[in-house]
């Protein structure tokens, strides 16, 4: 500390009396006791346990690794495949409603792969509806 | 009644004498609520930010270690708490003309024209004090009016030790600028 720094700080020194601090005013004491008395008495919430809270991360995280794996490892050309069922009934679907020419509309065409990635954005918004209901009904 | 130690209150209350929380409060309440003055500049909020800092000293009483001190570790959660909440709330500053005249303003309000000076004095640290920001001011008053050491302001609010003398520095000067100000305008206003 250089002379000048200690100068000023004994002038704000001179400014300043520690002894004269604010005092908590009346009633402070009983105040906060009556506030940790109600702490005490008001009814416990029990802690949610650390796996409960975690579960819908846990379950949205395990159904989509198991998407990503299943798209990797099941192929679509392989006959007996467990999708082949599922597959199939999307295919054999009759829709009437007429087709719409998106080309015509749209100059450019997507690549393959982004209508899976609708599917599947599809797909996780419903399931993530129908656990944030599951889960808020508990509540 | 002889204050035992806040080693021994804290004891008692974790085997289940919450009652013993109120030997702690009225053992540090002042102290406190001076701390939570100092930066909010308020009572009212002073009040209910030192009693909230007790009441969240109560609910981490378990985690607190006992080897270290009670009141280090009370400060601490005082100066978070008041750091915090002028941060969400910040106001304007104060104008240099928000300060009263001079000393004889204070004579009515005190016994002797001696109290009258300390009390212009200490208002006018306090003006000075609510003109800087609200770190600073926790430092200053800390250091001066708690009568810290930078070891121990280190401890309460995890600056660096070489940081809070910079600060307290910077601090000083713009404090001492500030009452020069106002001491050169009261000179004015009376010629």
């Amino acid at each position: 500390m250089n002379n000048q720094e200690v100068c000023k700080e004994d002038l704000l020194r001179h400014f300043i009396s520690p002894e004269k601090i604010e005092k908590a005013p009346e009633g402070f004491t009983s105040n906060v006791m009556t506030r940790v008395h109600l702490l005490e008495t008001s009814p416990l919430i029990p802690a949610k346990r650390p796996w409960k809270k975690n579960l819908v991360p846990a379950i949205s995280a395990a159904v989509i690794v198991l998407l990503i794996a299943s798209a990797l490892l099941i192929p679509g050309s392989q006959p007996d495949s467990l999708a082949n069922p599922a597959l199939s009934l999307f295919k054999n679907l009759k829709f009437s409603m007429p087709a719409i020419n998106m080309s015509s509309i749209f100059r450019f065409t997507l690549p393959s792969v982004m209508i899976y990635a609708f599917i599947g954005i599809l797909i996780l918004t419903l399931f993530d509806r129908a656990l944030y209901r599951i889960f808020h009904r508990e509540e | 009644m002889d204050y035992k130690g806040d080693i021994y209150y804290i004891e008692q209350i974790l085997a289940g004498d919450i009652n013993c929380f109120s030997c702690i409060v009225d053992r540090h309440k002042d102290k406190a609520f001076n701390l939570a003055f100092r930066i909010c500049g308020n009572h009212e909020e002073a009040e209910e930010l030192a009693q909230d800092s007790f009441l969240k000293a109560y609910r981490s009483l378990k985690s607190f270690k006992m080897k270290s001190s009670f009141s280090t570790w009370l400060y601490r959660i005082v100066y978070n708490t008041t750091i915090s909440h002028v941060r969400i709330k910040k106001k304007g500053i104060l104008s240099l003309e928000d300060f009263p005249a001079d000393a004889t303003d204070f004579i009515g309000i005190s016994t002797s024209e001696e109290e009258a000076e300390k009390e212009y004095r200490s208002s006018l640290v306090n003006f000075a004090l609510q003109r800087i920001n609200e770190e600073e001011r926790g430092l200053i008053s800390l250091y001066y009016y708690e009568e810290m050491s930078v070891e121990e302001i280190y401890v309460v609010t995890g600056i660096t030790k070489s940081n809070i003398k910079v600060k307290l520095f910077r601090a000083r000067q713009k404090m001492l600028e500030i009452i020069e100000k106002v001491e050169k305008k009261n000179l004015v206003y009376y010629e």
